[in-house]
């Protein structure tokens, strides 16, 4: 090794400078001497050359113009596309870059290095065409080391170690200098063993080549990241800061990840924009720091440990007793459950705009999901961030607070599939209306047989392979948790998390725990599923066109009879269809207009078990539903959208009828956090219910804060007169 | 200053206007769901007007009448008619254009301009005058509209906002719920129909998280205030009423006290802000049940 390093030197130092040349001066730490070739290569008269010479010296634009110009002199030759390319893919530009390859591919379909370049860009997005691209590019060239390394990270992503190692292997055979290969066995070493002290052998040998290589630590952080090991990952960054402080790429990710465990990130995000890195999750996370002044925390402590909610100042002092609510529920049923505490206070964080969200998840916008949990740190869309209807925010948090749990108790080892599968199943344990009933997405798939065998799941999380397989794969998780438990009880899922616990594999697990080879676990969970669902996934293309016949018979006014022979024929082939233009709707409003009101009560009543979240529905049942009934209906509505003073006036008027007077002050209140116009109506409001539970002070204050604003009001000059005599 | 000043127009304006002259036109709507939409909005509102009380003219063009025509001859039937202290209310549901320099509220027929509704509303005597316009692109009739003694309530901020509006559907909402009665004074005003009008208007969009295509407008929130729309309760009758005026005056004075403590109320402590108002909200109650009697 020592050997073939010396001879690359010697070389490198004896013949004329070429990128190569540069490029193993600098992996190996030759910082002064790799300077001066990249100098020498940008004063080239060579475009090419000065232009690898100035993206070396990082001179990107000068680079740019260069490779512009080379291109424009040699249209014929490929590679300096593929460089071009290159050069715009580490520059945060992968549109441009990947149309450059594309360029590549049209003058030379073979390119094995324009394929890679694809596979970058593919796996940038984490799409499902990175794999495809690597492959096809170590079709073309088996012993490209640089595609053997990034189908090696693929495969850790894709949370497959032994595949992973052997592609690393292949790699360091093409090239035995491959650091970022070596680095990929570090972090499989890393992922095997949660906060070990003793360091991967790996280390010392990247250490040998380069000792100031912070890539492979950043490298390794970016895997504990894509594992969930948030805190892990942070050392490794700021390892790699130490040893390499000009890698602008680690400082920014170091930042994000102390923007994902809620500490101070702007010293490392700023020093990497002022720097020149400034991609898009950089630019946009120092936005979203920006908008911090914007919230207030709330601490509270639970009798399962504390709590610290991050909310908007808009809408805090009306979410804050929900969330406060439905996080201390939360805390006891998963304490009990999982045997433990968590060893700090979860903090909460609801985003109004789902950008932020996103920009606080992932550093980009766009992304679908509605909660990311980073170890006891949850963030998540705020209801008002969506449409009314669009998501249940409770069902969400409670989600994301058994990932909190389950991530502390397998120090964070748990492989995505089964912290989602479990997290899905726990939602509907939670409340049998929560938990999103199964979709044409995933109907489909299942007639299709797309569902992935238990023991590679993950990809289609990780890596999905086809428009809605992540979507898919939260179903298929969940229901192998539901399967698991109703073969061999609730207590068979806990002991998968504690198995989770060490360092091992689904295969591994599903062998153990449930004595079965993961294959025929799938055909077991496959047949159950089969009986589960019944005719639903055989009727489903019946079931569209008659929707489609339901939904043209009410665009075009059909009778309330007809309507309703249509509807219930939808229904009955696909009950748990609770989405847009479900036959619940249509069926309410057809017998409605035959004041039919018990068969308006049990459709809307089927739709609401059923998890039904659109809010004009669950208004429609509420009022017509006895007082009992239509507050809890109401109260389902403040888990999916809190945000109307007129549903809790109403919620708190029935809390009063019904004697729940505590209920009655909490819904009052959130009459007055929504800034009513009529505020004299919300103060006289509260005043009654305060009245009505006996706290005569407060009550006193609302009644004189209502009539401040309404001197005439009658009510209310009745209630401070009673409140007087008292 | 500017609460107290609302709050005397707002005791006087029943005693100086007996009548007020209620105008509503429901345009052309194009399309049977925005006709039908418009229709119901005018029938609601002469509903309303009507039940408010005798001393209430009401004229509804609908669908036939609704046209440059009718609504011309209505116009000019009130302008004849109407003396100075009369109210005068005229509320447009439906679509307008603006093309950049004229706006027009579309009817069945020829359309009319803003500037000749201007000139068939100046020749009506009335002092104080409403008109709402709640079609689309009514912004772009504010300045043609704009007069001494006219208030305008209008549902987009300018001619640009083209698309067809919600703001009629929660106008008519303000009229109907009691909730919009800020003052609680048995009375909802064109400033407290205003209000709610806007706020619901704004809430639509932002729970249907779309971006908001109107953002409505008015001109003067005093005579807003001032102007009376639809009654409820026993007000009226008090108002008119010779053997209570003492009491209203007292109710008046303790009212205004009750203000003047209000805006001195950061500059005292909490707890003798509330002892001095309770005292006084007692004896205001203690009048307004001698008033009610």
């Amino acid at each position: 090794m020592i050997g073939m390093l010396a001879a690359a030197l010697i070389l490198a130092a004896a013949a004329p400078p070429t990128p190569n040349s540069c490029a193993a001066l600098r992996l190996h730490g030759q910082v002064s001497q790799a300077q001066a070739c990249y100098q020498t290569l940008a004063q080239s008269d060579d475009l090419y050359l000065q232009a690898e010479g100035d993206w070396g010296l990082g001179q990107y634009d000068a680079a740019n113009t260069a490779f512009r110009a080379a291109v424009a002199r040699n249209d014929g030759n490929p590679l300096y596309r593929v460089r071009w390319g290159r050069l715009l893919q580490e520059r945060f530009n992968d549109t441009d870059a990947a149309a450059l390859f594309q360029e590549a591919l049209a003058r030379d379909p073979a390119d094995a290095d324009a394929y890679l370049g694809l596979a970058l860009v593919s796996a940038d997005g984490f799409d499902g065409k990175a794999l495809e691209y690597t492959h096809h590019a170590l079709t073309l060239n088996p012993h490209l080391a640089e595609a053997q390394t990034l189908l090696a990270t693929l495969e850790l992503e894709d949370s497959d170690p032994v595949a992973a190692a052997r592609a690393a292997d292949a790699a360091l055979a093409s090239d035995p200098d491959a650091l970022d290969a070596m680095a990929i066995h570090a972090s499989i070493d890393v992922l095997a063993t949660p906060n070990t002290a003793v360091p991967s052998p790996w280390l010392a040998r990247i250490a040998a080549v380069n000792p100031h290589y912070g890539r492979a630590q950043e490298i390794i952080a970016d895997q504990l990241v894509l594992h969930r090991r948030y805190e892990e990952a942070l050392a490794y960054y700021r390892k790699a800061t130490e040893l390499d402080p000009q890698l602008w790429s680690a400082h920014s990710a170091l930042g994000i990840d102390q923007m994902r465990l809620g500490q101070d990130a702007a010293p490392e995000l700023e020093l990497a924009y002022n720097n020149g890195y400034r991609d898009i999750a950089t630019v946009n996370t120092l936005r979203l720091l920006d908008s911090n002044k914007n919230f207030d925390y709330i601490h509270d402590q639970t009798p399962n440990g504390a709590i610290t909610l991050k909310l908007d100042k808009k809408e805090s002092a009306l979410l804050a007793p929900y969330f406060e609510r439905i996080t201390a529920r939360a805390l006891a049923a998963y304490s009990a459950k999982y045997g433990m505490t968590l060893p700090g206070p979860v903090q909460i964080d609801a985003y109004p705009n789902h950008d932020d969200f996103a920009v606080r998840s992932i550093g980009l916008p766009g992304l679908g999901a509605l909660g990311v949990t980073f170890g006891e740190v949850v963030a998540m869309d705020s209801p008002s961030a969506r449409p009314p209807g669009d998501f249940n925010w409770a069902d969400t948090l409670w989600h994301e607070l058994d990932h909190v749990y389950v991530l502390t108790a397998t120090q964070h080892l748990v492989p995505r599939w089964f912290a989602e599968g479990l997290a899905v199943h726990e939602e509907t344990e939670a409340n049998p209306e929560w938990g999103d009933r199964i979709t044409p997405d995933v109907l489909v798939a299942i007639s299709a047989k797309k569902l992935l065998p238990v023991a590679s799941l993950d990809q289609g999380f990780m890596h999905p392979t086809y428009p809605n397989q992540v979507i898919v794969s939260y179903y298929q998780a969940g229901r192998i948790c539901d399967f698991i438990e109703k073969k061999l009880g609730a207590a068979k899922l806990v002991e998968m998390v504690h198995d989770f616990a060490q360092p091992t594999t689904t295969s591994a697990v599903i062998n153990q725990a449930l004595s079965l080879t993961p294959l025929a676990f799938d055909t077991e969970f496959n047949t159950w599923l089969a009986q589960d669902l019944g005719p639903v996934p055989g009727n489903f293309n019946q079931w569209r066109i008659q929707l489609k016949a339901l939904a043209a018979a009410a665009e075009a006014k059909a009778d309330a009879g007809e309507i309703i022979r249509l509807g219930e024929a939808v229904r009955a082939l696909y009950p748990d269809y609770i989405y847009d233009a479900n036959a619940y709707g249509f069926l309410a409003a057809a017998y409605a207009a035959r004041n039919d009101t018990a068969h308006v009560i049990s459709t809307l009543t089927d739709y609401q078990d059923r998890g039904g979240r659109e809010p004009a529905l669950l208004l429609q049942l509420a009022a017509l539903e006895p007082a009992p009934a239509a507050a809890a209906t109401l109260e389902r509505i403040n888990y999916i959208y809190p945000m109307v003073a007129d549903n809790h006036r109403r919620l708190g008027d029935l809390d009063l009828q019904l004697n729940r007077n505590q209920e009655a002050v909490l819904e009052f209140n959130s009459v007055l956090a929504l800034h009513p116009l009529d505020k004299a109506g919300a103060e006289y409001d509260l005043a009654r219910a305060y009245y009505a539970n006996h706290q005569l002070d407060q009550a006193k204050d609302h009644v004189i804060e209502s009539l401040v604003a309404a001197h005439d009001f009658r009510p209310a000059q009745d209630l401070l007169a009673e409140i007087m005599k008292k | 200053m500017k609460r107290l000043a609302c709050l005397l127009l707002l005791l006087a304006a029943p005693v100086l206007h007996a009548q007020t002259y209620f105008v509503t036109v429901a345009g052309l709507g194009g399309e049977s769901d925005y006709t039908q939409r418009f229709n119901a909005n005018a029938q609601a509102l002469d509903k309303l007007f009507r039940q408010s009380g005798p001393s209430a003219r009401v004229t509804t063009l609908i669908g036939a009448d609704a046209t440059r025509a009718k609504l011309s001859q209505t116009l000019d039937q009130i302008a004849a008619a109407a003396r100075p202290d009369n109210d005068f209310v005229l509320i447009l549901i439906g679509h307008g254009t603006f093309d950049g320099v004229e706006y027009k509220f579309n009817l069945l027929g020829p359309d009319i301009s803003a500037g000749d509704l201007a000139a068939l509303c100046n020749k009506i005597p009335s002092r104080r005058q409403l008109i709402v316009d709640t079609s689309s692109a009514s912004g772009g009739a504010a300045t043609a509209l704009a007069h001494p003694g006219r208030g305008l309530i209008l549902a987009t901020k300018s001619g640009t906002e083209k698309n067809a509006t919600v703001f009629a559907r929660y106008l008519v909402a303000a009229l109907q719920d009691p909730s919009a009665d800020l003052d609680k004074n048995q009375a909802i005003s064109a400033e407290e129909a205003f209000q709610y009008a806007q706020r619901h208007t704004a809430d639509f969009y932002t729970s249907q998280q779309r971006l908001a295509t109107e953002h409505p407008i008015s001109n003067d929130d005093k005579l807003l205030a001032s102007l009376t729309l639809v009654r409820f309760g026993a007000a009226q009758q008090q108002y008119a009423d010779p053997a209570k005026r003492a009491l209203l005056a007292q109710k008046e004075d303790l009212e205004r006290k009750i203000d003047a403590l209000n805006y001195q109320r950061d500059a005292m402590s909490d707890s003798d802000f509330k002892t001095q108002v309770t005292a006084l909200l007692l004896e205001l109650t203690k009048v307004q049940k001698e008033l009610d009697q």
